[in-house]
């Protein structure tokens, strides 16, 4: 502590020098600026376009100016100094707030995925079906979905984010798919649900004479249950929502793919697809001129 | 409290019995399996008479020409015309040659990303059009019968619309042409499809796409009780050879292009223009009205994917006088594979083609 007091002021009045010599000298400048000479300053003969562009100028040195005239005050060069002099306290605090961020981000992770100690953070295992989706797709959207967008910096920052949004995009296909796929399990459950009760192969029922027959009203009983599936709101939310995440990962999936042919030298997708639409058009018109001349033909025979 | 009893012995003994059926069934596909089968699709022999990119148009000549107006079938595009040929015995294209029609059938072939900006309008006033004005030189006939399946008998009916002077009749099988019923599953689910993110995600709609959404239609029948017919009739060599000509057919959509989906969608499924006199193709609106051809229209009563009611309206909204529905008892793809419609329905087709022959 003795140390540094010692040196700060030791170390004071060269800089307020430092500082004095420094204002002069852009005070100097400042009269040799664009259209700010003597003569300029006398207003004689600088044009109206030098005087407009010279405003800027005198500005920014006149802020300069102000800038180290603060500079100069005690005080402001004291908390300078110690600002200098306190490097290693500052890294020590930066690298103890990163790492308590990181443990707070894992400790939210943890605590997220384990859910207040239930599978569905709900109601139990009971409720697993009805809850399970809701929750992968919670887990994708706050937690996988800020892992994977974390913004990526220098030379593999662009590739990496492409990858990460791929991988991203895949995930929630793959959840979207798991949830469609149990929705269509439904009717199966349900209908062998029914099939119990009819008595048919359930426990305290008689087992079928005829397992055809009883396969075919099983069959019947599925047919229905599907066909009331097929027309919910809920199976029509649900396949629109897979094919939405199949569509997202397809798109995701061609601007890695793209990414990594254009390294290659291959021309992309849209590139192909632009030069696809070029052909397209051409053809179109060289047709539509064709039947033109077509026609001019056939009228001139005719006449 | 007495409990049922459960006849133990009874049970053993039939799936022991069971059992013993299905060794000797698994033997006897076996033997069917590592045979010869004939399972190729589209094979009545044909003269490939004209090409422009990848559209293909196939001559069917007959052994004996009744009908002096040759015969055009349009497919859809969603599914390959091979439906039309499935089978030796169970063709449509066999059983019209028979009935002595000469018959023209367009193969839209594969699009690839390259087709993706072709339209609608691209379609019918493009390759369909250059079709009908091929077949009109190549026969000297001012007028073709123009015969469309499935969204294929949409794509008739426009160009019928727009071109009434080069149609002599038209037939249309399962073609939807009112698209806001409520009634068929792909009606509703068309709906709700947001075709822009589709296209522009996709470019063309895979075929694969088109057969999963097929299969959703039904899952119990398609993917359940369709395959264990196949395994209780796989000793079976004939019920073997023409599930896999299905199965092949089926599974063969090819990709549809892009901008021609996002029209069908928005214009036809979503704004149900056609049927309202307002769908533009181009520069040209379709008025369904200019359609004064004799009319035939073809549904079945039991089609899951294009429903009567939205086939019916047809004959109601055009201006011809000599219009007829007839509703067959059966699904979509059994207009053109049942037995009954090759027996029947192909031969009244003929019969009323050449009724108005003139």
């Amino acid at each position: 502590m003795t140390q540094e007091n010692s040196g700060q002021a030791g170390s004071e009045p060269l800089l307020a020098a430092w500082i004095t010599w420094t204002m002069d000298f852009w005070d100097t400048m400042a009269q040799m600026g664009p259209g700010l000479g003597g003569t300029g300053r006398a207003g004689g003969q600088a044009s109206r376009e030098t005087v407009v562009s010279a405003n800027p100028w005198l500005a920014s040195l006149n802020l300069w100016q102000a800038f180290f005239s603060l500079l100069t005050e005690p005080g402001t060069v004291s908390a300078v100094f110690q600002g200098i002099q306190a490097p290693s306290k500052i890294i020590l605090r930066m690298a103890q707030a990163g790492w308590g961020g990181y443990f707070y981000l894992h400790q939210q992770w943890l605590e997220a995925w384990q859910g207040n100690g239930s599978p569905s953070g709900k109601g139990g295992y009971e409720n697993l079906d009805q809850d399970i989706y809701q929750i992968c797709n919670e887990i994708l959207e706050q937690d996988f979905h800020r892992l994977l967008n974390l913004p990526q910096l220098c030379l593999t920052g662009f590739p990496q984010e492409r990858v990460n949004r791929a991988t991203e995009k895949f995930s929630h296909f793959q959840a979207a798919m798991a949830e469609f796929i149990y929705l269509l399990y439904l009717p199966v459950k349900k209908s062998l649900r029914a099939m119990g009760g009819l008595g048919g192969l359930g426990r305290q029922g008689n087992p079928p004479e005829d397992f055809k027959e009883y396969y075919k009203r099983w069959l019947k009983i599925l047919e229905g249950h599907y066909m009331t599936l097929f027309q919910s709101a809920e199976y029509i939310r649900t396949l629109t929502h897979t094919l939405y995440a199949l569509e997202d990962f397809t798109t995701a999936k061609q601007e890695l793919l793209s990414e990594a042919m254009a390294g290659l030298g291959l021309p992309s997708r849209r590139e192909m697809d632009e030069l696809y639409r070029e052909i397209y058009l051409l053809k179109k018109s060289m047709k539509g001129l064709a039947r033109k001349i077509d026609r001019i033909e056939a009228s001139r025979e005719e006449g | 409290m007495d409990r049922p009893k459960i006849p133990v012995d009874l049970i053993l003994a039939k799936l022991a019995a069971d059992a013993e059926a299905a060794k000797h069934r698994l033997e006897r596909a076996r033997d069917i399996f590592h045979g010869p089968l004939d399972t190729d699709i589209g094979t009545t022999p044909y003269e490939l008479v004209y090409q422009e990119d990848r559209v293909r148009l196939k001559y069917y000549r007959p052994d004996a020409a009744r009908l002096k107006t040759p015969l055009l079938l349009v497919h859809g595009l969603f599914n390959r015309e091979t439906l039309l040929d499935l089978q030796p015995g169970r063709s449509v294209v066999q059983n019209l040659l028979k009935e002595g029609a000469e018959v023209y059938l367009i193969d839209w072939g594969s699009p690839t990303r390259r087709d993706q900006f072709l339209t609608l309008d691209d379609h019918i006033n493009g390759y369909l059009d250059d079709i009908v004005e091929f077949i009109r030189r190549r026969h000297g006939v001012p007028q073709v019968n123009l015969m469309g399946v499935c969204l294929g008998g949409t794509f008739a009916v426009i160009y019928a619309a727009l071109h009434p002077e080069k149609i002599r009749n038209l037939v249309t099988t399962a073609a939807p042409t009112l698209f806001n019923t409520p009634k068929g599953l792909l009606h509703i689910w068309m709906q709700e499809i947001d075709v822009d993110r589709l296209v522009d995600a996709f470019g063309n709609l895979p075929g694969n796409l088109v057969n999963a959404a097929f299969l959703l239609l039904n899952p119990p029948r398609l993917l359940l009780d369709k395959y264990l017919g196949f395994l209780e009739n796989m000793d079976n060599k004939d019920f073997v050879e023409n599930f896999i000509r299905m199965e092949k057919w089926i599974f063969d959509s090819p990709d549809v292009p892009g901008e021609t989906l996002r029209q069908v969608v928005k214009d036809l499924y979503q704004e149900n223009l056609l049927v309202q006199g307002k769908l533009r193709l181009g520069e040209r609106r379709v008025d369904l009205r200019r359609l004064t051809m004799p009319l035939l229209n073809i549904y079945g009563q039991y089609d899951h994917l294009v429903p009567p009611e939205a086939c019916e309206v047809l004959t109601a909204r055009v201006g011809s006088r000599d219009t007829e529905n007839l509703c067959l008892d059966t699904g979509h793809v059994g207009i053109y594979v049942s037995s009954r419609f090759q027996k029947e329905t192909v031969p009244k087709i003929a019969a009323w083609l050449l009724a108005r022959e003139g």
